[in-house]
Order: structure tokens, then C-alpha cells, then sequence
């Protein structure tokens, strides 16, 4: 068994899935948009704090649109009944987990496709290929993260309480190191390329930690 | 050969006996009936000959290889039909089919053969969401039968099916092991020469010809 032909297959049917009942990134780009636009008209905003401010609400908008994005991965899989018959085939479950995973990732950077230009726009703050990179490398750790997490709430009643209670302490390191970078970005001082090292570590280990944890949660 | 070999197989949901030392052999080729009241225990024993739920207690083996050790090895062989279709609502019945042939190491030219077997040609390109649920569950069963496995396992699979789909569960049993859990003793008898009757998680006994056991 091909475990990336699975994790290919499971990512395309999500994303297919997705394209055609449009759930998702429709609301989830309107809700960053409108979180940027209330934290513009909250706070006074100038050329000299914006880049100081917008940091801050890009990762509270991209926190919180990761946690429903990756919140109805496993969820949507649960309330059809349809886990059971993909983890009934002799797929791998860390194939399957990693394509969800993927999907998930690709929805949050459709997202982020709107966002960054819309964060842009409305602070002021420079668009730059330094910032996106920044935030497409905490995207990938926090997506492998949140999906682990969603699988093991999936099949609990309070999972949408649950889920923030558990992703969000570990999300932490990307939120706090992503930060830095995107300050740096926005011509803060601060050591962009540190920032961004340690974006990679954080990333290689939680999608190496998810990836062996996920055959547990997944398997029964 | 036996097809299937368990022993003593006990299944609690915390402090609840849904599966009480159950025995059951079954073998190649063979066709059983699970018969039982609601609760009785069937669709956690059909879970557990399919490997999706680990017993509590007690020995599984299917083809000779131990069903648990070897339980990815064993998704090969098993085709399993839960209570629920568990379909992907957006996707067409022809895709869904596709995307479990990409799960199950199976050639997508099988979608066509099975689709025409389950009877679903004509709705191939149509939307699972907007299919009756009769046409699901055949939909399911076809998704079942894709990697041609020699055991199969049913869940109630006549619950929305209409007589004809009763004579296409017949066509794809024929040459498999199969299970079948139901309330319909009628098919029971048809599609099943043996049955076994279970009660608050208990076997009650298997019997080649199905008398009603109260």
C-alpha cells in the first residue's frame, strides 16, 4: 500500500469535497477579513505602530480561523460515519491523518491568501514575500498540530470546547516565534532569520510527533 | 478451512457487557445470519470480526492469521458494510468508489464492474448526497466488494433495501464468507444456511436451519 498515493487521495477528496459545498473558506476569509477590520477600527492606528499592532491581530485572526479549519477535519468525517470505512481500508492511518492534515493546511493558506493583502491594506504594513514565508512555515506545524488534536475531539461531545483548551497551549511556540519573524518582516528589530530557524525546528518536530501519535488516535 | 475462529470473544463499553464470550467458527465460503433483538450485541460483534473494534477478551482469526497482530495485513480480506452508508456526500457514487480504490491498492477500472453489479450505472455521476438511501446503501456495499475480500461482513445491510436488492446481496456473497446481521429473518433463511442468535451480548447457540429463539 502506497502511503502517498492514500495521503494524496484523502487531500484531494478533501479539497474536492470542500470546492463543491464551498463550507469553509468562504466564511473562514470573511471571518479574518472582519477580524482585521474590527482590529483596525479598535485600535488607533498610525505609520509608526501598525507594524507593532498588526502582528498581533494577523496571529489572533489566523489562531482562531486555524481552529475551525481544522476542527471540522475530523469532525465532518465523524458526523457522516465515513472514518470508520477509511480506516476499515488498509491505508495507513498516519497516510490518512497526513492528508487530512494537508487539506486542512491548503484551506487555512486560501485564507491566508486573503488575509495577508487585507492586513496590508488596512495597517499599512509592508506585503512582502518575507512575511509569507513566515507564515506558511507556522501554518504547517500548526496544521499537524490542530489535526491530531481535532482527531482525538472528534468523537467527544464538547470538541469545540475541548479543542482550543488543547491546541492552543501547544500552538504557543509557533504564535510566539512566528511573531517575531512577522515583526521582523514588518521592520521591527528582531533577528528574522532566527525567527524562521526556529519556525523549521518547531515544524519538524510536531509534524514528526503528530505523524507517530496520530497511528494511536486513529487506530481504534 | 475456517474462515473465521474465535474464541471466548467478551467486549465491554465501561462497565456495560455488550459481548459475552462469544465462539464462533465460520468457514470458507460459509454464509451466517447474526440475529438478535436491538442491543443484543450484533453490530459489536460484526465490528469485531471486522476488525474495527478490539475485544476486551477473547481470540479472533481470520485466515489462519490473528486478527489483531495482523489487522492492516487483514483490511485485505475483510469487506465491511456498517449500520451507516458513511458515504461523501459531495463527491459523485463513481468518485467515491475512486477515492476507496486509492485507499484500498485497487485498480479504478473495478468502479465500473462493481457500480454495474450494485445496479448504480445510471446514477454513477451523480452526487451521493442526492442519491435515495437505498441507493447508499447499495452504494456502500459496492464500496465494500471493491477489493474483491473473501469475508463480508454486513450490518443490517437490508435495512433500506428493496427486494431486488436482496437478490444483488446474494450475487456478491456468493464465493465470499460472509455475515450478516438482521432483524429480517426472512432474508436470514434466503441468503444465510446457518445462523446464530445472540441475546444481552450472548450466543445463544448456532443453528443450520433458523428457528425463532425466545
Amino acid at each position: 500500500m502506497n502511503p502517498f498515493r492514500a495521503a494524496i487521495a484523502v487531500a484531494r477528496k478533501d479539497l474536492v469535497s470542500e470546492w463543491r459545498t464551498r463550507e469553509m473558506v468562504p466564511a473562514l476569509a470573511q471571518f479574518v477579513v472582519l477580524a482585521l477590520l474590527i482590529g483596525n477600527f479598535g485600535f488607533q492606528i498610525d505609520s509608526r505602530n501598525a507594524p507593532s499592532i498588526a502582528p498581533g491581530i494577523l496571529w489572533l485572526a489566523l489562531v482562531f480561523a486555524g481552529l475551525i479549519a481544522f476542527g471540522r477535519t475530523f469532525a465532518a468525517e465523524r458526523e457522516q460515519s465515513s472514518l470508520e470505512a477509511m480506516l476499515m481500508t488498509p491505508a495507513s492511518p498516519v497516510a490518512i491523518f497526513a492528508g487530512k492534515a494537508i487539506a486542512a493546511s491548503v484551506l487555512l493558506i486560501l485564507c491566508e491568501v486573503v488575509m495577508l493583502p487585507a492586513l496590508s491594506l488596512f495597517f499599512g504594513t509592508p506585503f512582502s514575500g518575507d512575511l509569507v514565508i513566515a507564515v506558511l512555515l507556522a501554518t504547517i506545524g500548526m496544521a499537524s498540530l490542530g489535526c491530531l488534536f481535532a482527531a482525538i475531539v472528534a468523537r467527544v461531545r464538547a470538541r469545540e470546547l475541548l479543542l482550543p483548551l488543547l491546541t492552543l497551549p501547544l500552538w504557543i511556540p509557533f504564535i510566539v516565534a512566528g511573531g517575531q519573524a512577522v515583526q521582523s518582516a514588518m521592520g521591527l528589530p528582531g533577528s528574522y532569520d532566527q525567527a524562521i530557524g526556529l519556525l523549521i525546528d518547531f515544524d519538524i518536530l510536531f509534524v514528526v510527533l503528530t505523524s507517530l501519535a496520530a497511528r494511536f488516535v486513529l487506530d481504534e | 478451512m475456517s474462515m473465521v475462529v474465535a474464541n471466548g470473544l467478551t467486549h465491554r463499553f465501561g462497565p456495560e457487557l455488550a459481548l459475552d464470550r462469544v465462539d464462533l467458527v465460520l468457514d470458507t465460503g460459509e454464509h451466517m445470519a447474526v440475529l438478535g433483538d436491538n442491543g443484543a450485541g450484533k453490530t459489536t460483534l460484526l465490528r469485531v470480526l471486522a476488525t474495527a473494534l478490539r475485544p476486551t477478551s477473547g481470540r479472533l482469526e481470520i485466515a489462519g492469521l490473528d486478527a489483531f497482530r495482523e489487522r492492516r495485513r487483514l483490511r485485505h480480506y475483510i469487506g465491511y458494510v456498517a449500520h451507516n452508508p458513511g458515504l461523501y456526500p459531495a463527491l459523485s457514487a463513481a468518485e467515491n468508489l475512486e477515492f476507496f480504490c486509492d485507499l484500498q491498492d485497487a485498480s479504478r477500472s473495478r468502479v465500473a464492474e462493481v457500480l454495474e453489479t450494485l445496479g448504480l450505472t445510471s446514477v454513477a455521476h451523480r452526487r451521493a448526497s442526492l442519491l435515495s438511501r437505498g441507493m447508499q446503501q447499495r452504494l456502500a456495499i459496492a464500496r465494500a466488494i471493491l477489493h474483491e475480500p473473501r469475508l463480508l461482513i454486513f450490518d443490517e445491510p437490508d435495512a433500506s433495501l428493496d427486494a431486488e436488492a436482496a437478490e444483488v446481496l446474494g450475487l456478491v456473497m456468493k464465493g465470499r464468507t460472509a455475515v450478516i446481521a438482521t432483524h429480517d429473518h426472512a432474508l436470514a433463511n434466503r441468503l444465510c444456511p446457518r445462523t446464530l442468535v445472540l441475546r444481552h451480548g450472548r450466543s445463544l447457540g448456532t443453528a443450520t436451519h433458523l428457528r425463532v429463539v425466545r
